[in-house]
């Protein structure tokens, strides 16, 4: 199937672009699914050894990505240990 | 430290934000209250420490958590079918 693709794109090397960009967009949708299962921390994969990943993150974690009237920086862990 | 905690609670108005929950679903933050406070005090139970500590966690999930919410789960703790793990 892939030669078949090939032969027509030989013969018609406009479609070259189409498939750059289709393929880059479909990449691109893949790896921003595969960066939010894997570094977002609401998302638990190893329920036996980290059962609850939003806990691990630091008290001053930005997690949205624009901020408006809030300064990440001056918080600080209030919530007691045990 | 302990000082530290009984004026926090002295002081207390209502739940602080917290940034492991900053969007306007606030679910997980009530639920996460409602654990810590158990595991909480069991875990100082164990230890035979005084658990006024904890109570900082109570206050937070009583702000924020729903009254039915609270009901249930502690009808369901005392059943024995709470499904979170403390």
């Amino acid at each position: 199937m892939l030669a078949t693709v090939a032969k027509q794109l030989r013969s018609h090397p406009a479609l070259i672009p189409l498939f750059l960009f289709i393929g880059g967009g479909a990449t691109m949708s893949v790896m921003y699914l595969a960066r939010l299962a894997l570094k977002n921390p609401e998302c638990s994969w190893d329920r036996k050894n980290n059962p609850e990943p939003w806990n691990n993150i630091e008290p001053n974690h930005q997690y949205k990505l624009f901020k408006v009237n809030m300064d990440y920086s001056k918080l600080k862990k209030d919530r007691p240990d045990f | 430290m302990a000082e530290d905690i009984q004026s926090k609670l002295d002081k207390y108005r209502t739940a602080p934000f917290d940034a492991r929950f900053p969007n306007q679903n606030q679910t997980r933050n009530c639920w996460q209250n409602y654990l810590d406070y158990h595991r909480c005090q069991k875990a100082l139970e164990t230890k035979g420490v005084d658990v006024a500590p904890c109570d900082y966690y109570k206050r937070v999930y009583k702000s924020l958590c729903p009254l039915a919410w609270i009901e249930k789960w502690d009808g369901q703790r005392d059943d024995g079918t709470f499904p979170g793990k403390i």
